[in-house]
């Protein structure tokens, strides 16, 4: 999430259907990780509604987002951070979650093998295609 | 090609300052504070012991039922397994004879319609015609 107010939202929602679904959490992962599926879920549906309510195609949301990011109160990067969100922003939605995740959150393959609901093959696959993108783009500017 | 690994992994996004506090108000606030009361589970989740108790009932009824049947049956075959048709009706025929058979036969309805003969009459006849005894006793 680029914008404070969609991770607000995402956050306050998160919490909330936690806190109405917590009969349903049986300790087949940690809390960690339900908590942590149940956001991802919230912010692919803000992201979704966010595309089916714009205007504009989805690369020209990119291009919002990024300029969203310069002129951000809450962005507190340098200019290579800059240059790496805009990378961000152009990766395919699920190899940008993956990076994000693996990236800034540092979790494991397993564990987001278990929110993302894909493989563990798979998931490295992304990050790799992910992180050799970024370093085009990076490098191309 | 530059590697992302010189760019710091440290989330470059911060967040308004006391926004903990706030929206951790606005949660308790949407959710009332309120304790969610625990999901009841499904029907079939509740009566699941008593149906399959009632199954492993039923299914002993059955299985009893049908061992009892295979029992009996097998104990009726044994105590006529040494016996012929012949041992078994003789006794009932041995004690035939003409008297007893036209005695019988007086209890017999006659159709009539037919033609006016006594049952004495027909038997003699039969019996004239070397029809076995035993036969016009079953007709009759």
């Amino acid at each position: 999430m680029i914008l404070h107010e969609d991770a607000d939202d995402a956050l306050q929602n998160t919490f909330v259907n936690a806190w109405r679904s917590i009969g349903e959490f049986r300790n087949d992962s940690s809390l960690y990780t339900w908590l942590y599926t149940i956001a991802t879920n919230e912010a692919l549906t803000l992201i979704n509604k966010r595309k089916k309510n714009s205007t504009v195609s989805f690369d020209d949301l990119g291009s919002h987002f990024s300029d969203s990011i310069e002129g951000s109160t809450w962005f507190d990067g340098d200019a290579a951070q800059v240059k790496l969100q805009n990378a961000i922003l152009k990766l395919p939605e699920k190899q940008r979650i993956v990076f994000n995740m693996k990236y800034y959150d540092d979790i494991t393959y397993e564990d987001m093998s278990v929110i993302l609901n894909t493989s563990v093959g798979a998931l490295k696959a992304s990050y790799h295609h992910a992180v050799k993108k970024i370093e085009q783009t990076i490098s191309g500017n | 090609m530059k590697k992302i690994e010189n760019i710091p992994d440290k989330n470059p996004f911060k967040i308004p300052e006391g926004y903990f506090e706030e929206v951790n108000n606005r949660i308790i606030g949407a959710t009332s504070g309120k304790i969610p009361d625990k999901r009841k589970p499904a029907i079939y989740h509740r009566l699941r012991p008593f149906l399959i108790a009632a199954a492993s009932v039923t299914g002993f009824v059955l299985l009893s039922y049908t061992a009892i049947r295979l029992v009996n049956s097998h104990r009726n075959s044994n105590q006529t397994a040494g016996i012929t048709a012949e041992d078994y009706y003789s006794p009932v025929f041995s004690d035939l004879d003409i008297f007893s058979i036209e005695e019988n036969a007086a209890s017999v309805a006659v159709p009539s319609q037919g033609p006016d003969v006594s049952k004495a009459e027909i038997i003699d006849y039969l019996v004239l015609d070397n029809i076995e005894i035993n036969e016009i006793f079953e007709q009759l």
